[in-house]
């Protein structure tokens, strides 16, 4: 077991990784640095790289195949799937919203306008989940 | 962002194409000044420039996502927009946007 250390060290930092980023997805400083993931996977490749190349053994395969291929799939969805594209917005800041009426959850019209002189307001738009 | 901005005395409006009643049930128990709008065909998320188009898991339009923090004259003061799925704005950054809007 004691010579596949770097093969088990790689293992547990691509799932550690993972788990990683999913238990903390809550905090902002993990989620908005999913760059952190990627490095993660990046030196797991490399340490079960330079195990596979000193010794030719499975375990040591089994750890670089993990690694790159995780490597792979997360650097293909943080710069290509993941990315937004510009938009031109039809505001500006220190320009007024666009007015709009919308359903609530229960149907109730809401109009931005009703907020007017009473409260500040935040807008989020999200993707839902279809 | 639910219960940091939930006491400050401001009202959040969150837009998806959602039908959102398991969202506001959420919010209910939170006792957030949240309310959840359904823009189902975007009609306004188009009126406001925040569609990615062909964004969702079945190439259809859904909104990128955005904040946007207005004061009580409707002004938009803050915002911001998303360039990844992956990122969303700091709390702490609206809810100091929200503290620096003039009372």
């Amino acid at each position: 077991m004691i010579r596949y250390w770097p093969a088990l060290l790689s293992v547990l930092l691509t799932l550690g990784a993972v788990a990683g980023y999913y238990a903390f997805l809550r905090v902002p400083a993990v989620r908005n640095h999913p760059e952190l993931y990627l490095v993660a996977f990046a030196l797991a490749t490399v340490i079960a790289g330079v195990a596979s190349w000193r010794a030719a053994r499975w375990p040591n395969f089994v750890a670089l195949g993990l690694s790159a291929v995780l490597l792979i799939l997360g650097g293909y969805f943080n710069f290509v799937l993941a990315r937004v594209p510009a938009t031109a917005t039809t505001f500006k800041v220190g320009e007024p919203a666009p007015d709009f009426t919308l359903p609530d959850a229960t149907g109730a019209p809401v109009s931005l306008a009703s907020f007017r002189d009473k409260t500040p307001v935040v807008l989020v738009f999200y993707r839902g989940y279809w | 962002m639910l219960t940091e901005l939930g006491d400050a005395g401001v009202q959040i409006l969150a837009i998806s194409p959602d039908p959102n009643e398991r969202s506001q049930e959420l919010a209910a128990r939170l006792k957030a000044r949240y309310r959840f709008l359904t823009d189902r065909d975007l009609a306004v998320t188009r009126r406001y420039g925040l569609v990615h188009a062909a964004g969702g898991h079945k190439s259809q339009d859904v909104p990128r996502p955005s904040t946007i923090v207005l004061d009580r004259r409707g002004i938009v003061r803050w915002l911001s927009l998303a360039d990844s799925i992956q990122l969303r704005p700091d709390p702490d950054a609206v809810a100091r946007a929200v503290r620096e809007l003039a009372p």
